[in-house]
């Protein structure tokens, strides 16, 4: 491990020199920032994966089953469980996707589930991603080189070894694939995910298109080579949000869609990798009912936690959000990436004011939680091992069965005093193992 | 993987020619350079008037400096890599991320080189690494086309080069036949009246000091990209 750690210079050579940067706009211009990579692994063992794996397969099958429920027969509303204002009111929710059966009926393919370790030694989830959660790409390209930096590490320890997500990300797609060639949709190079879409391509034999390199044609979807010659898509894994899918059936003023996509999907030839609509499952005021949702579908108690959460759309919940905001995190259900995250103990009084009244006011916007503290890990500054907060973001894949990747995206914060660990935040990320006995 | 649409063909045919200017113009600019050490001031004029490039410099020090590393000098060497990077980014399924590295390593060369004063000595690697990157693109590169298609523009911009920059008459002829085979064994149209002419132009041996321009036309008009 030590030789792993010695040679960490030069992975994040080898890191830049593979071009594995994400994009961030800073006053309007676009920048290319590098990840920034710590060589000390998280390392998750073999009896704590098997257990995450256990929950995280639940969680997304409930959640699976939730979207298809909720753009169907509504049972789960209808019976009490989730009230109809946290879903109809979620920006998640879209009415276009209603009676939409996805092939296979799988709505969330890849879903990003952001989890953390506490100091009590229990996994908590953060939040679930089930539009188009990134990272993956980072973990496998930094393994390949780590194996390449210190084969003595991987050869002594018991690693389970994680270059095969492109391979279990290409065999849901070929799951759900209708019939013709696959696609990874990507809005563009200035987009701030546009390595991994290149990367995932590349790895995953797919075609990276463009808008412009897609067309519909009597309700099937085709992509158009430079001789004019067209081939059928069968799946597109899209890497872009769905209000600019289609400008046919969402934002019309959308330059980066693809007209008449819906159709095809609505018609069945066509998969959309993730499937739209999703977040409506992934939005914040949702994840409360997450753990109702494992028990309603399944039957089963869940296996992994919610961090305590409140909802001050509930009085209850809100009086006592009103009365502990201080030590609180607020959270508007709105935003992402790390935006929207206010601490209760970070503000002024006249700031806990003002957010108190914003929380009575717009109640439904807000979700609160109880600061987790959970267990720093090290990471190197300069020759010091130092600590700092990070959180692992677990990939699960659903295709003909529901799979956890073996490893993950561990993202730290690089500033002592902070708990977000994003990396448009500044933050950098880690390998995760995963041992194998 | 197997398709290329006609956005990838216009960056696989400027990622070709760039790459291409930056490797022939630095290999030239090394030579001006020494020539320069001794040189009254203003000995870098000729060499713009040939390239056709603007004379906004005001003195040997600073022509090489802007002309190297100034990223708002469009005609610099850096402008043409970062152009080379944007056509490259874009292309890292179907060069590979092999492939796709060595115009990286090219990239951060030229920006780590700005500010030092022995520049043919740092820049020497930015030569060593676009050849690995043509040397690397025929074994990575799987489709022919892709790679077909990139060599057509690596050529076109050579003989633009070279024609510009008075190369003789050998090493002309030598890159018109690669450009003549690559363009027929691609899927791209091209316009063969200009073709015809410059072979034409080739057969009598025109005289390029006096012709450039025509021929120059010619060959920037006989792919049709878009």
């Amino acid at each position: 491990m030590r030789e792993l750690i010695d040679h960490t210079e030069g992975i994040n050579r080898l890191l830049a020199r593979y071009g594995v940067k994400f994009g961030l706009y800073k006053n309007g211009t676009f920048h290319e920032q590098l990840f920034p990579f710590d060589a000390i692994p998280r390392v998750i063992s073999h009896e704590q994966f098997l257990y995450l794996e256990k929950g995280l397969i639940q969680r997304v099958n409930a959640l699976n089953l939730f979207l298809e429920d909720i753009y169907g027969e509504k049972k789960i509303i209808k019976d009490g469980v989730v009230p109809e204002e946290f879903v109809f009111s979620s920006s998640g929710y879209l009415p276009e996707c209603e009676g939409m059966t996805p092939p296979k009926k799988i709505h969330s393919h890849i879903s990003g589930i952001d989890l953390v370790l506490g100091k009590d030694g229990e996994w908590y989830i953060l939040e679930d991603n089930l539009r188009i959660p990134s990272g993956a790409s980072y973990p496998m390209i930094a393994r390949e080189i780590c194996r390449q930096a210190s084969p003595e590490t991987f050869r002594n320890n018991p690693i389970v070894d994680n270059r095969n997500y492109a391979k279990m990300l290409k065999e849901v797609m070929a799951y759900v694939n209708t019939g013709g060639v696959p696609v990874i949709m990507t809005p563009g190079r200035y987009n701030a995910a546009y390595f991994e879409h290149s990367y995932l391509a590349e790895r995953t034999d797919s075609e990276l298109a463009m808008c412009t390199d897609l067309f519909v044609e009597d309700n099937y979807l085709y992509f158009r080579d430079y001789r004019g010659k067209k081939q059928q898509v069968g799946v597109i894994y899209r890497r872009i949000s769905d209000e600019y899918l289609d400008p046919m059936t969402f934002l019309p003023e959308s330059l980066i869609g693809v007209p008449g996509i819906m159709d095809v999907y609505r018609s069945g030839h066509v998969a959309i990798v993730n499937a739209p609509g999703n977040g409506v499952a992934d939005d914040k005021g949702l994840y409360y009912f997450v753990p109702k949702m494992v028990k309603y579908y399944l039957g089963e108690e869940p296996v992994l936690k919610n961090a305590p959460t409140y909802l001050p759309f509930y009085e209850e919940d809100r009086k006592y959000v009103l009365d502990n905001l201080e030590k609180l995190v607020v959270k508007d259900v709105a935003e992402a990436g790390g935006y929207g995250v206010i601490f209760g103990n970070e503000l002024s009084r006249e700031k806990l004011a003002e957010m108190k009244h914003l929380i009575e006011k717009e109640s439904r916007r807000f979700i609160a939680q109880e600061v987790i503290d959970f267990q720093d890990m090290n990471i190197m500054e300069g020759d010091e091992p130092v600590p700092r907060k990070a959180d692992l973001r677990a990939f699960v894949l659903s295709g003909e069965e529901t799979k956890v990747w073996a490893s993950g995206l561990t993202r730290f914060s690089r500033n002592p005093d902070s708990f977000v660990v994003n990396s448009s935040q500044g933050g950098g990320f880690k390998d995760t193992w995963v041992l194998s006995r | 993987m197997g398709i290329i649409s006609l956005e990838k063909l216009d960056h696989l045919y400027w990622l070709g020619r760039y790459t291409e200017r930056v490797y022939t113009t630095l290999r030239n600019f090394f030579k001006i350079y020494d020539c320069l050490i001794e040189s009254p001031e203003g000995a870098y004029r000729d060499y713009c008037e040939r390239l056709n490039i603007p004379d906004i410099y005001t003195s040997n020090k600073q022509f090489v400096s802007s002309y190297l590393f100034e990223k708002e000098n469009p005609d610099s060497l850096i402008s043409n890599m970062n152009r080379a990077y944007d056509n490259a980014i874009v292309l890292r399924e179907e060069i590979s991320s092999t492939v796709l590295s060595y115009i990286q390593l090219a990239l951060d060369t030229i920006e780590a080189g700005a500010g030092t004063t022995a520049p043919v000595f740092d820049l020497q690697p930015v030569l060593d690494y676009l050849l690995a990157f043509w040397g690397c693109a025929d074994d990575y590169v799987e489709m022919e086309d892709c790679r077909n298609i990139m060599k057509c523009g690596k050529y076109v911009e050579r003989l633009d080069l070279y024609i510009r920059l008075n190369y003789n008459m050998k090493d002309i002829e030598k890159e018109f036949n690669k450009l003549v085979h690559r363009i027929q064994k691609t899927h791209m149209c091209y316009n063969m009246e200009y073709l015809d002419r410059l072979t034409e132009m080739m057969n009598r041996r025109a005289d390029w000091k006096t012709e450039y321009q025509e021929a120059l036309c010619y060959l920037g008009g006989i792919i049709e990209v878009r």
